[in-house]
C-alpha cells in the first residue's frame, strides 16, 4: 500500500547553529535511490521529522543545483524543533516532500532581482540567490536586504560575503536600532527604511519579500513607490500546515491550500485571497 | 416487482457477516436515548427504526478519530519504519442517507492529486447499506442540499420500511448486489416515496467579509462537537506517540474550531477569534469545497445542531446568512 | 527469583529528593537489601508530583506505584507534603471511582534517616503488587452492564421572563452591559442589542454553563457581562471569584435563587462504587471508548479556564493526544482532577458531551470526598478558600503508610 505519510529517511552529515536559536541542517537520503530520484524547485518546503516528537514544515533552503544533499534551517519554538535542535551528525531524520509551488525562476530571467529578508525568513530566500548565483548570466542586477533584531540573530552571515564577491550583488545588511555590536559595519535600521534609503533601482526588476507580517507592511509602500508591480513582488506564507498534501484542511487561505498552491504568491495573488493568513 | 428482505433476514445478513469474521456497523443503542453508529458484535444489536439520526456519523469507519500510520524504532541513530495498514477485513455499514452521501464527497479531498490509501482501502473494503428515513426532526435540511430521505450517493443499496418488519431493497452497485443475493424474495410490494423535511433553506451566497459571522456565531464555544459529528468533516493533525525506543506516527481528528488549529510559532493566529473559526467553517463547506471540488461539503444530516451544546449548527447559520442577505436587499 | 510464576512487578516510585531520596541512599549504604523491582524517580517535593505522573507509570506498565516523602513537619519546602496529602485524599476517591485497584497506589513518609523503613516498605510493596498479579490499565474484562440513571432534567426557574427582557433591555440600552449572557429557546443567548432581550427567557435551553463564556475573549471585549444565573452559575461565580478569576463587581448577576443548598444526589455515584473495582474499570473503558476528544467538556465547563489547557501542552506531552484508551483515560482523569473541589456540579460538561458520557459521575467522586473530609462544597462560599491549594495539619492521613 503506497503510504502517502510515510517519510523517506535521511542522515544528518552537518548541524550548525546559526544563531542562539537557529540551527542550520545537512542532510542525505539514506536510501540511494531516493537521493537520485529526488529533485526540487526552489522555493518548495518540506515536512521534516524527529521520530518520537513529530513532523515540522520547513523551507528546503539548499539551491535544487545541489544534487548531494539538502538543507533547512530553523528556529527553536516548539516540540519538535527543539528534539531536532538536539540532532547531530549521523542522526536518522525524515522527509517528506518536496511539497507546495516554487519560485518562477525562469520567468525572472533578464531580470534584477531585490531580496529583502527579515530575521529566519532567510533560508526560503538562500535557496533563490544561490540558484540565481549559480546561473548568474540570466539574471540582471542582484540586491539582497537582509535584517535581523540583533547582530547575533542574523544567520548565513558567513554566506553574505560569498554572495557579495559576486558580480553585480549588492549586499546590504543591517540590523534594528539597538541591536548593533561595536565593531558592526552594516546599516542599522528596519528592512523597509535600510532599503528605501539604499536608493536601489527599480526598473526591470522582480522582488522577493519574506519576513514577519510588519516587516512585509512596511516593504510593500517602498516597492509601490518605486514602481514595482504587485505582480512582480513575492513571498512565502507560513501558513500552520499538518500534511503538506491537501487533505488535512489547515493551511487554507479561502480556497487556496497554501500547501499545495502555495506557499509562494505575488502581492497581487494575495490580495485576491481572502485574509485567512 | 421488487425484492425485499424482513428484518430478521437484514440481521442474519449482519450475522453472516460477523461469522465470517467480518465487520459490521449500524446505529445501536449505547445507552438509554443515545443512539450512535458503532461496530457490533451481535447483529441483535442493530436498529433499523425508530430514531431520526444517531448521535455520531459514519465517517469513523473510513476516516478513523485515530489512525496510526507507521510505527518507527530508534536503534541508536537509526531508525526503523513499519508501515501500518487498515484492517483487511471487509466491513457492512448500516447508515442513513445523509451519512451515506458524504463518502462521495469526502473522496475527492482524499484522493485529489495524491491518494490516502487508508481511506480508499476502507471505502473499498466496505458495503454501504442505507435506510432511507421514514422520519425526520427540526434539525435535518437533506432536502435544502440536494439530497432527501431516499438519496443513493454513496450507498451500495437502499432499504425502505415496507412496515411489518419488511423492506424494499434496491441495490444500486455491484457490492450492493453481492451483498443481498439470495437474500431477497420477489414481491410486488413497493415503498411509497417520502417527501422528508421540508426545504428550510435556499442555500445562500457566502461572503467571507460579513457582519453575520460576529452577528450569529459568537455563541460558539469552540469545541469539536459539530466537526467531529459531522459526516463531511475531515480535517486531521499528524502526531507523534512513543519514547525513546519507539512508538508509532497517526492521523488523529482534528477541528477548524480549536484556537490552536492555526496557530503560529510567531504567535500571529489568522482565525484569532472564534466567529473567524466558524466562517472557515461554514465557507468551507459552502463556497471552499464547491469551488475546488464540486460538491458542497454538507449532506444536512443535522448533527451539527443536534450535537451543539450552545445551539448552533450549519442551518441555524446559514438561515442567518439568508436573513443578512435579505436585510441587506433594496427595500 | 521468585515462586509466583516467574511474575516480577514493576515498581515505580516517585520519591522526594530531600527525605525518601535519602533514605533509600541509606538503606543503600548500610547493605540493606530490597527488591530491585523498584525504579526510584526523585523528584524535589512531593507536592511536585504530579498524579499524572502517576498515571503514566500505570500507562508504561507499572505494576504499583509509590509516592514517598519527608514526614509532616519536615518538608524542605515547608508544607509541600501537607499540599501532596491533601491532594491525594481528593485523587484516591476519583481513582476509586474509576475503578483503580487502590493496593497498588501507595503513599508513604520516609524521612533520611528511615533506611530500614525504605527497605521495608519496597520489600511489602513488591510483594503485595506479586500477589496481585500484572496490572493491565484500562483493559476492560468483558462490557458492563451497568447504567447510571443520569442528569436528572433541568429544574424549572421561578423568574418571570417580562421583568427579565426589561432588565436585560435596560441594562442593554443604558450602557450598563455590554453583553446579557442568557437562556433562549434553542441555547444560550448573547444578547448585545436592547431588541435581543427579548430572546431571553428564564428556562431556556443550554447544554453549557453561561458561566462558560465569562472565559472567552470574544465575550470580554463586548464590555460588562450581566449574566441570567441560576443556582450552579452562582456557584460558579463563587468559585471564579474564589480564584481571583472575575471581580463580582465586574459582573451583573441576574437571580431569582440563590446558590442552592440542598446536598447533591450522589445516588448514581453509590451505585457506580457498588460495582467491583474490575466492572467499574470496564464501565469506564466502555465510556470513554466513545469518548472522540471533542472537548465539549471543557468548553462547556464554567471552571475550565485555563488559558491553554494541559491537553493542548506538548512541552512535554503530558496527555496523549489521541483519542484511544490511554488518551481517553488520561484526558478524563485530570480533566476530573483539575475540577477536584472545584466543580460545582451543573452538569453542563455531561449534557455538552455528544457521546453521551456522565462524567459528572467522576466529578462527584471528588465532590465527595470534600465533602465528607472537609465539609466543603465548591461554590457555597466566595469568601472560603479554595480547598486544593491550601491545607491543614489535621487532614487526614489514614491512607499514609
Ligand atoms: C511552508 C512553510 C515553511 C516554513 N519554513 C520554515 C523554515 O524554513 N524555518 C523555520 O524555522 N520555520 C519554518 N516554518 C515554520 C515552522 O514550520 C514552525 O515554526 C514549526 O513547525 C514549529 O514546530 P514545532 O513542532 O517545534 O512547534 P510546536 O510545538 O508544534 O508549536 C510551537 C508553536 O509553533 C506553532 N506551529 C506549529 N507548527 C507550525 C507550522 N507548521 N507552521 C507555523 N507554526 C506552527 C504552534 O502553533 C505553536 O505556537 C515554515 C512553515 C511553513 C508553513
Ligand atoms: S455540516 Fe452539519 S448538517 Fe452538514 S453534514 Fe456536517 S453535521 Fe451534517
Ligand atoms: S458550533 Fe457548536 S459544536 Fe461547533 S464548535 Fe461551536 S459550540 Fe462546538
Ligand atoms: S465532550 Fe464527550 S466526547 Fe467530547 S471530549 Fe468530552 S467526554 Fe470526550
Ligand atoms: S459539572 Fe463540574 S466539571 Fe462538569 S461542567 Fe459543571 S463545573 Fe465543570
Ligand atoms: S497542510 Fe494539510 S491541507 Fe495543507
Amino acid at each position: 500500500m503506497r503510504n502517502i505519510y510515510r517519510p523517506e529517511l535521511m542522515q544528518v552529515i552537518d548541524a550548525r547553529r546559526q544563531t542562539p536559536d537557529v540551527k542550520s541542517v545537512r542532510a542525505r537520503f539514506l536510501d540511494p535511490a531516493a537521493g537520485r530520484d529526488f529533485s526540487f524547485r526552489v522555493g518548495q518546503f518540506g515536512i521534516f521529522s524527529a521520530f518520537g516528537y513529530g513532523e515540522s514544515t520547513f523551507n528546503i533552503c539548499s539551491s535544487s543545483n545541489w544534487r548531494d544533499h539538502i538543507e533547512f534551517c530553523f528556529r527553536k519554538t516548539g516540540r519538535v524543533t527543539e528534539a531536532l535542535w538536539e540532532i547531530d551528525e549521523g542522526d536518522t531524520i525524515g522527509f517528506r516532500g518536496p511539497y507546495g509551488n516554487w519560485y518562477p525562476m525562469e520567468e525572472w530571467e533578464g531580470k534584477n532581482l531585490i531580496f529583502l529578508g527579515g530575521g529566519i525568513a532567510m533560508p526560503p530566500i538562500r535557496c533563490a540567490i544561490w540558484y540565481a548565483l549559480e546561473n548568474r548570466e540570466r539574471f540582471g542586477e542582484i540586491t539582497i536586504v537582509y535584517g535581523a533584531r540583533t547582530v547575533a540573530d542574523l544567520v548565513y552571515v558567513d554566506e553574505l560575503d560569498k554572495w557579495a564577491a559576486g558580480p553585480g550583488v549588492r549586499v546590504i545588511r543591517c540590523v534594528d536600532p539597538g541591536g548593533e555590536t561595536p565593531g558592526w559595519t552594516g546599516e542599522i535600521g528596519f528592512v523597509p527604511m535600510v532599503f528605501e534609503r539604499a536608493g536601489v533601482p527599480a526598473g526591470n526588476s522582480v522582488a522577493l519579500v519574506i519576513g514577519p507580517p510588519v516587516m512585509i507592511k512596511y516593504t510593500l509602500p517602498v516597492l509601490d513607490r518605486m514602481g514595482i508591480a504587485p505582480q512582480d513582488i513575492y513571498t512565502s506564507l507560513e501558513n500552520r500546515m499538518k500534511c503538506g498534501l491537501g487533505k488535512c484542511g489547515r493551511c487554507n487561505a479561502g480556497e487556496c491550500y497554501v500547501c499545495k498552491e502555495g506557499p509562494v504568491f505575488t502581492m497581487e495573488q494575495l490580495s485576491r485571497l481572502p485574509t485567512d493568513y | 416487482m421488487s425484492r425485499i428482505i424482513t428484518e430478521a433476514g437484514l440481521r442474519e445478513l449482519a450475522e453472516a457477516w460477523l461469522r465470517d469474521g467480518q465487520a459490521v456497523a449500524g446505529p445501536s443503542e449505547v445507552k438509554l436515548g443515545l443512539i450512535q453508529y458503532r461496530p457490533i458484535t451481535a447483529a441483535a444489536r442493530l436498529l433499523f427504526d425508530g430514531f431520526v439520526h444517531p448521535a455520531n456519523s459514519i465517517k469513523e469507519f473510513f476516516f478513523p478519530r485515530h489512525e496510526p500510520l507507521y510505527r518507527y524504532r530508534l536503534e541508536g541513530s537509526r531508525v526503523v519504519l513499519e508501515d501500518c495498514e487498515p484492517p483487511a477485513v471487509k466491513q457492512l455499514v448500516f447508515a442513513r442517507p445523509c451519512d451515506a452521501a458524504a463518502l462521495p464527497v469526502l473522496d475527492h479531498v482524499f484522493n485529489w492529486d495524491c491518494a490516502d490509501e487508508f481511506y480508499n482501502r476502507r471505502r473499498e473494503a466496505t458495503t454501504v447499506v442505507t435506510l432511507a428515513c421514514s422520519r425526520y426532526d427540526d434539525e435535518c435540511f437533506c432536502t435544502s442540499v440536494g439530497l432527501g430521505p431516499a438519496a443513493e450517493q454513496g450507498a451500495d443499496a437502499v432499504l425502505f420500511a415496507l412496515g411489518g418488519g419488511a423492506f424494499e431493497v434496491r441495490p444500486t452497485t455491484a457490492k450492493g448486489d453481492a451483498a443481498f443475493a439470495d437474500r431477497t424474495e420477489e414481491s410486488d410490494r413497493t415503498a411509497t416515496p417520502f417527501a422528508g423535511p421540508p426545504r428550510r433553506v435556499a442555500l445562500p451566497r457566502v461572503e467571507f467579509d460579513s457582519p453575520v459571522w460576529e452577528d450569529a456565531t459568537l455563541e460558539c464555544l469552540g469545541c469539536g462537537a459539530c466537526a467531529y459529528t459531522c459526516p463531511t468533516c475531515h480535517c486531521f493533525d499528524i502526531v507523534d506517540e512513543g519514547n525513546a525506543a519507539g512508538g508509532m506516527r497517526a492521523k488523529n481528528w482534528d477541528s477548524c474550531q480549536f484556537s490552536l488549529f492555526t496557530l503560529h510559532a510567531s504567535g500571529h493566529n489568522p482565525r484569532h477569534a472564534q466567529p473567524r473559526r466558524q466562517r472557515q467553517r461554514i465557507y468551507h463547506k459552502f463556497h471552499i469545497y464547491p469551488e475546488k471540488f464540486g460538491p458542497i461539503l454538507c449532506t444536512g444530516c443535522g448533527n451539527c445542531a443536534r450535537q451543539c451544546p450552545a445551539g448552533l449548527g450549519v442551518l441555524n447559520v446559514l438561515k442567518a446568512i439568508e436573513a443578512s442577505h435579505a436585510e441587506h436587499l433594496p427595500a | 527469583m521468585s515462586e509466583t510464576n516467574g511474575f516480577e512487578p514493576k515498581i515505580v516510585a516517585y520519591v522526594c529528593n530531600w527525605c525518601t531520596y535519602l533514605g533509600a541512599d541509606l538503606a543503600g549504604t548500610n547493605r540493606l537489601e530490597y527488591p530491585p523491582n523498584v525504579r526510584l524517580i526523585r523528584l524535589p517535593c512531593t507536592g511536585r508530583i504530579d498524579f499524572n505522573l502517576i498515571v503514566k507509570a500505570f500507562e508504561m506498565s507499572a505494576d504499583a506505584v509509590l509516592v514517598s516523602g519527608c514526614h509532616p513537619g519536615d518538608c524542605h519546602y515547608t508544607a509541600g507534603n501537607y499540599h501532596a496529602r491533601r491532594r491525594w485524599m481528593l485523587f484516591r476517591p476519583l481513582l476509586e471511582a474509576l475503578g483503580f485497584d487502590l493496593r497498588r497506589i501507595h503513599f508513604t513518609w520516609i524521612s533520611a534517616a528511615e533506611g530500614r523503613k525504605f527497605q521495608q516498605v519496597i520489600a511489602e510493596i513488591t510483594e503485595s503488587a506479586r500477589k496481585l498479579g500484572p496490572y493491565r490499565p484500562y483493559e476492560a474484562n468483558g462490557e458492563s452492564k451497568w447504567r447510571p440513571a443520569g442528569l436528572p432534567p433541568p429544574k424549572r426557574r421561578s423568574g418571570d421572563d417580562a421583568s427579565l427582557r426589561t432588565t436585560a433591555r435596560e441594562l442593554l440600552a443604558e450602557g450598563k452591559a455590554g453583553v446579557v449572557i442568557g437562556r433562549g429557546e434553542r441555547g444560550p443567548v448573547l444578547a448585545r442589542k436592547p431588541e435581543d432581550a427579548d430572546r431571553l427567557t428564564w428556562n431556556g435551553a443550554s447544554k453549557i454553563a453561561l458561566t462558560a463564556y465569562l472565559k472567552r475573549k470574544e465575550v470580554r471585549a463586548l464590555g460588562k457581562p450581566a449574566i441570567v444565573a441560576g443556582p450552579a452559575d452562582l456557584r460558579a461565580l463563587n468559585v471564579l471569584e474564589q480564584e481571583s478569576q472575575i471581580r463580582r463587581e465586574d459582573i451583573h448577576v441576574i437571580a431569582a435563587e440563590g446558590p442552592g443548598a440542598a446536598p447533591p444526589d450522589f445516588s448514581d455515584l453509590d451505585a457506580l462504587l457498588q460495582l467491583e473495582p474490575g466492572e467499574r474499570m470496564a464501565y469506564w473503558a466502555g465510556e470513554f471508548d466513545r469518548c472522540v476528544k471533542c472537548y465539549a467538556c471543557r468548553q462547556a465547563c464554567p471552571l475550565c479556564y485555563c488559558e491553554r489547557c494541559i491537553v493542548d501542552k506538548n512541552r512535554p506531552q503530558a496527555i496523549d493526544t489521541s483519542a484511544h484508551a490511554r488518551g481517553n483515560f488520561a484526558w478524563h482523569i485530570t480533566r476530573a482532577f483539575h475540577l477536584a473541589g472545584r466543580c460545582v456540579g451543573c452538569g453542563a460538561c455531561t449534557r455538552a458531551c455528544p457521546a453521551g458520557i456522565d462524567l459528572r459521575l467522576l466529578n462527584q467522586a471528588a465532590a465527595r470526598a470534600a465533602e465528607r473530609q472537609f465539609g466543603y462544597r465548591a461554590g457555597a462560599d466566595p469568601k472560603a478558600e479554595p480547598l486544593v491549594g491550601v491545607y491543614s495539619l489535621t487532614d487526614k492521613e489514614e491512607f499514609i503508610g
